[in-house]
């Protein structure tokens, strides 16, 4: 029930506040700026851990509020309204606060927001250049990792961009699986620290590097006594969550990007390569106090996931873009007290006509291959997608 | 937790490091090149930073790592503001983290705010495309204009930086002498120009042929930020085609595809014009800059 007045609150005030803010001019507290995102597809198929199911859908439909608060904060709302199964649900994807005017190049954000590790989690779904997002992200982070929590970060003052953050969360999306109920979590269960690089090579290229380390205090899974097939029963049943499917204690992910436009000018033309490598490591342990029984020593510490992607999308004129791109990913299901190994492999082509830079049309196919994924084995998949945006104009990371 | 307090020391210890070295001269950040050209005659000893070149359209730029480690050591953003760099500026800002530039009270300046632009809008609405309702941004086109900006500039910079004081009132004095004697010889050149019709790409060039006197009677644009589409330029060959265009004109980070299917069909001059500073070999600085954009003008047959 107060869920319920919640979702009409929130989405009343914002009907009430974007009705006078299509003229907004500066963002302040009487006037902030209001923007609304709308995805709808139809889909030929499923993709493993994957938000969008086959058939007609909508993805997520964003509304976002911002402004700066007075002279020291800036505040932002995102609510996600999600509709799965014939549910619709309304979740708070960002509800934050950052500081505006600390010294020396420091700034604080607290409350809800998306983690800075990797290159594409801090980014919005609806500036993807596909569909989904790849499938380590899918398998590692649900998706894209938005937590309650707290970031430090410091930027240099070098000429060489350089960036650190350390950030703290209370980490219930990546908790590692629990079957009985019984565990007893960390309430504070991730940590982050983790710096990016970046620069200009001449006046046509751009380039970041990032490397990030997340720890999981609740990320290791325990061996059980009696068959559970947990992993498999999570995804078998297409249960919508935002749940990492595969945790372990410490996850290790690189990433780059580049980007490139002739003379610097990314208005008609631009070309952008980006990668990321994730290593999550310890993943599956022995419940404290647990006697490991004869015959059963053969539990390894030294397994682990990994998965990767690299992407490439050029958009050769102001109203087209394609896309390709590669990932995979290598996991470990849990069974009884051993894990069999799972793979999954995607290669994506995606086609976007853009009528203004709100608007997208996207077109994209997706090849993938399982081995032991679930029953996800070989499957082709079309997606037909349009995601827009109507409101402020949001300004995009790089 | 051992761990987070170590890092947090190891961070705070290093910011006062390098704050301690780096605050030797002015830092200003510029997002167009004509700001950049202007601070730096006002301040000649500043550190002055382009975010931008006469060959990228300011509307659309990344917010990438370099410009927000510039903006880090920023002591002054100086920008044309009426939302030109909307898309790109507020990140930069919320990255950079840095407070110097945060708001026009204090480090940060926008060429708009000093002057009346053309073309406010009382109502915007998506459907008319990429429009600006604090008026059109490409204001440094206009010598009186920039002369006022000029003069509200050099007030910041003394704002920013008091000890150097008589360096700026000096500056700027020189180049109010300079700008000033330089007006009346482009209003003559302008002279030739006015009344002459043009058909032109977006409004850039708006105060430029509001104070020559050119009418711009169509745009290449069917709609501000929208690329020419073919039936558009069907349209546009129609227009041109009663006679009385002296040429198609695009600036130097435009596309010149359509005005060239344009001017081979209506057989109309096609005019690249220098948008800013670096825009063209003789557009070295300002003043260049303005007598480049009049001798090509004026050298249309």
């Amino acid at each position: 029930m107060s869920a319920l007045n919640t979702r009409v609150s929130l989405l009343a005030l914002a009907c009430a506040v974007s009705s006078y803010s299509v003229m907004a001019e500066d963002s302040s507290l009487t006037n902030p700026s209001i923007s609304a995102v709308l995805d709808g597809y139809y889909q030929t198929g499923d993709r493993p851990l994957a938000e969008r199911a086959e058939g007609f859908g909508l993805g997520e439909t964003e509304l976002a509020l911002s402004a700066n608060i007075d002279e020291m904060f800036y505040g932002k709302v995102t609510a996600v309204v999600e509709s799965h199964d014939g549910e619709t649900e309304l979740n708070l994807e960002e509800a934050f606060i950052q500081t505006l005017a600390m010294p020396y190049g420091l700034s604080v954000r607290a409350g809800r927001f998306l983690s800075d590790i990797g290159y594409l989690n801090n980014q919005h779904l609806h500036t993807d250049a596909f569909t989904e997002r790849p499938a380590a992200y899918r398998a590692f982070l649900g998706g894209h990792y938005f937590d309650d929590g707290i970031r430090l970060n410091y930027v240099a003052p070098t000429d060489l961009y350089w960036t650190m953050g350390i950030e703290a969360f209370k980490g219930e999306s990546l908790r590692a699986a629990d079957e009985h109920g019984e565990r007893d979590f960390d309430d504070v269960g991730v940590y982050t620290a983790l710096t990016k690089i970046g620069g200009d090579i001449g006046i046509e290229s751009s380039w970041q590097l990032g490397l990030s380390y997340l720890r999981n205090q609740n990320g290791q899974a325990y061996a059980e006594d009696e068959h559970e097939d947990e992993a498999a029963d999570e995804e078998g049943h297409a249960e919508h969550s935002h749940s990492a499917s595969y945790t372990g204690e410490n996850t290790y992910i690189a990433d780059f990007v580049y980007k490139w436009a002739p003379n610097g000018n990314y208005k008609y033309q631009n070309l952008t390569v980006s990668g990321e490598y994730f290593r999550v490591t310890d993943i599956f342990g022995m419940e404290p106090g647990h006697i490991v029984e004869a015959g059963h020593e053969d539990v390894s510490t030294d397994d682990y996931h990994q998965g990767w992607y690299v992407s490439s999308v050029y958009q050769f004129s102001p109203s087209w873009s394609a896309g390709v791109r590669y990932g995979q990913i290598d996991t470990n299901e849990i069974h009884e007290d051993h894990l069999d190994p799972q793979k999954l492999k995607e290669s994506e082509v995606s086609l976007a006509w853009h009528s203004s830079h709100f608007s997208t049309v996207r077109l994209q196919y997706t090849h993938q291959t399982g081995t032991n994924f679930d029953g996800f084995e070989d499957d082709n998949i079309f997606t037909l997608q349009y995601v827009m945006s109507l409101g402020a104009h949001g300004a995009h990371q790089f | 937790m051992r761990i987070n307090s170590k890092l947090l020391l190891a961070v705070t210890s290093m910011s006062l490091l390098f704050t301690a070295t780096a605050k030797a001269e002015l830092n200003v950040f510029a997002c167009e090149p004509e700001y950049a050209a202007l601070a730096q005659t006002l301040a000649p000893d500043a550190r002055v930073y382009s975010a931008t070149t006469a060959m990228q359209d300011p509307h659309q730029v990344q917010a990438r790592p370099s410009l927000i480690a510039k903006m880090r050591q920023a002591d002054l953003v100086v920008c044309a503001g009426a939302d030109l760099e909307i898309g790109w500026l507020p990140m930069l800002q919320m990255k950079s983290a840095n407070r110097q530039v945060n708001s026009t009270d204090k480090g940060l300046f926008f060429a708009a705010d000093q002057i009346d632009t053309l073309d406010k809008l009382t109502h915007v609405d998506r459907s008319m495309g990429d429009v600006h309702a604090k008026g059109n941004p490409h204001l440094h086109l206009d010598p009186t204009r920039m002369l006022t900006v000029a003069q509200a500039l050099s007030a910041k910079l003394t704002e920013v930086d008091p000890e150097n004081a008589s360096r700026y009132t000096q500056s700027l004095s020189d180049f109010s002498q300079r700008w000033s004697a330089k007006i009346p010889q482009w209003q003559e050149q302008a002279k030739n120009l006015a009344g002459k019709k043009v058909i032109a790409y977006h409004s850039s060039f708006r105060y430029l042929f509001n104070w020559t006197g050119i009418e711009q009677v169509a745009d290449l644009e069917p709609k501000p930020g929208l690329a020419p589409t073919s039936s558009h330029l069907a349209s546009l060959l129609t227009r041109a085609e009663k006679g009385d265009v002296m040429a198609v004109i695009v600036a130097s980070y435009q596309d010149e595809r359509g005005a060239k299917w344009l001017g081979e069909r209506a057989n109309l001059p096609v005019l690249v014009l220098p948008m800013s500073v670096g825009g063209n070999e003789q557009s070295t600085d300002l003043i260049s800059l303005y007598d480049s954009l009049l001798t090509l003008l004026n050298g249309v047959k």
